[in-house]
């Protein structure tokens, strides 16, 4: 499953479907995929995924078509009152916690990684973090909280596409040195190409990193 | 005030260790402030099931959230003032997704009357009861904070539970208190007093001074559901309903009551609580006596009321 999903090409299969509802979200979904193929292809039973910047929904729901999780039709339903919804909600495959509103994926993954290791599981938790959305002040406590309790079964990725809605995210509100950031509040930081095989073949290297949460920025180039 | 028995803070902290040792699922959570919620008899009892996540209430409900999807039963615990500054992660992930998660706030209304308006809060219950899924809680005393506590806890879904600080005058002596069902204390005719948290104790107070009245009263210690059927058969029987609460009338018990009221039994109410921010005082009952919250102004308001019907 894992070696067809990453080289799948979706892309068109998700403009597609977005060509009907006005590119809602396109370029957040766009620069999204290759990270979700990555993730879900890594992904063992147990794992959780959390797809913060929800926005990136249509990726998602184009991945678990291909999949053979939701059908065609599903997919022409995305948006539509009976249909798939805008911004994923839990209840959906994969999806443990509904998202929409951004900043909020990281705590939960704490949480979720807090009480796997109370129960001493071997659970990772993925969450999926825009660039944008790292303007949240919530993101920077969360990413406090996951270092203060050495949580490296929290593995973050940033789609760092550059963009947030009404700009360059350098121009809106700067996050350069991102990965600085990110190491200063005590993680581990790598930056890789956002390509689906070299996603996912970091996500394997990032099992043997211990005792301390870990981060991918993911850069669309 | 030599009834006051014990503070709220303290009957939570306690009871908090009582329900961690029957229900091995029970974590709590904490945003520094566990030497004045209590929270700190839990870590003291249960180290390995506290989480310290510091003074951060936004993270601190998320991270509750993920405990919750994870099978825990979450305890998320701060002052009711700075909980709220985390209503949006309440309302799109807790309350939208229905979560298991146990929001217990003390020091609210005037009760933190030393620190002032920054951090008295007259505003949550209306904030959480405006919430799809969310049901809320305002215990009266000791008592009723340790059993709803335990009923809570039994309870799925999501639930904020309001407390104050340190003031409690005994109102119950071993009832059975169930959540949703409204505790009618006294029967009257003339005016029926219906109140929540530390003010039941009030109302009981100012029915004692009404002498040449008839006055019943009752605890609404659940706000969310609203127990309809009895607050019906009060009106029923009642010429006059008053509210009465430590929190904004706009919203609160005294809101809820008038919604249901106007819609299924048309009726005058009056409600009584704030429509101001508060002041630091040296004294709980000075300021609640400054807001017309004391004993002896509310049985003038309502003697007044009465006799000008």
């Amino acid at each position: 499953m894992s070696e067809s999903l990453v080289r799948s090409a979706l892309n068109d299969k998700l403009k597609e479907m977005l060509s009907e509802v006005n590119n809602f979200h396109l370029n957040s979904s766009i620069t999204c995929l290759e990270i979700l193929k990555a993730v879900i292809a890594k992904k063992r039973e147990n794992d959780v995924i959390i797809l913060s910047k929800g926005h990136s929904a249509p990726a998602f729901y184009v991945i678990l078509s291909e999949l053979g999780l939701l059908s065609e039709e599903d997919l022409k339903s995305f948006a539509n009152l009976d249909g798939l919804p805008s911004h994923v909600i839990r209840g959906l495959p994969f999806i443990e916690v509904s998202s929409g509103s951004l900043g909020q994926g990281l705590s939960v993954a704490n949480g979720i990684a807090l009480a796997s290791k109370l129960e001493g599981e071997e659970k990772n938790v993925y969450v999926i973090l825009g660039d944008g959305e790292l303007d949240e002040g919530q993101i920077w406590e969360a990413a406090m909280t996951s270092s203060h309790y050495k949580l490296d079964n929290v593995i973050a990725i940033v789609d760092r596409n550059f963009k947030q809605l009404t700009g360059k995210t350098e121009e809106i509100m700067s996050k350069e040195p991102l990965g600085e950031k990110w190491k200063s509040f005590g993680w581990e930081v790598f930056e890789v190409e956002n390509k689906a095989e070299k996603i996912l073949e970091l996500l394997f290297e990032l099992d043997k990193v211990k005792g301390k949460p870990k981060v991918i920025i993911a850069k669309w180039e | 005030m030599s009834k006051i028995i014990e503070s709220f803070r303290e009957a939570f902290g306690r009871a908090l260790v009582e329900i961690g040792k029957e229900n091995e699922n029970v974590v709590v959570l904490d945003a520094d402030v566990k030497g004045s919620t209590k929270t700190i008899y839990f870590e003291k009892a249960f180290p390995d099931r506290f989480f310290q996540i510091g003074i951060s209430e936004q993270d601190l409900i998320s991270t509750a959230a993920g405990f919750a999807i994870a099978g825990k039963i979450p305890i998320a615990s701060a002052f009711a003032a700075f909980m709220m500054r985390a209503w949006e992660q309440i309302r799109n992930t807790v309350a939208r997704d229905n979560l298991n998660v146990k929001i217990v706030t003390t020091h609210s209304g005037f009760s933190d009357f030393m620190d002032g308006s920054s951090h008295q809060c007259l505003e949550d219950i209306a904030l959480m009861r405006v919430l799809p899924n969310m049901k809320v809680l305002v215990p009266a005393d000791a008592y009723a904070t340790k059993v709803l506590l335990k009923r809570m806890v039994e309870s799925e879904g999501p639930f904020y539970m309001r407390l104050g600080r340190d003031y409690t005058v005994k109102v119950y002596d071993g009832e059975e208190l169930e959540i949703g069902k409204a505790e009618i204390l006294r029967e009257g005719e003339d005016v029926f007093l219906i109140a929540c948290g530390f003010m039941v104790s009030v109302a009981l107070e100012v029915a004692e001074k009404l002498k040449d009245l008839s006055v019943g009263v009752a605890d609404f210690h659940t706000i969310k559901p609203l127990d309809e059927n009895t607050l019906l058969k009060i009106a029923k029987k009642a010429n006059l309903i008053v509210t009465l609460e430590e929190h904004s009338i706009f919203g609160g018990l005294g809101g809820a009551v008038a919604e249901v009221l106007s819609e299924r039994m048309p009726k005058r109410v009056i409600r009584i609580g704030t429509t101001e921010f508060g002041k630091s005082s040296r004294d709980y009952l000075a300021l609640l006596d400054l807001y017309g919250l004391s004993a002896d102004k509310i049985a003038k308001r309502v003697a007044e009321a009465v006799e000008g019907f």
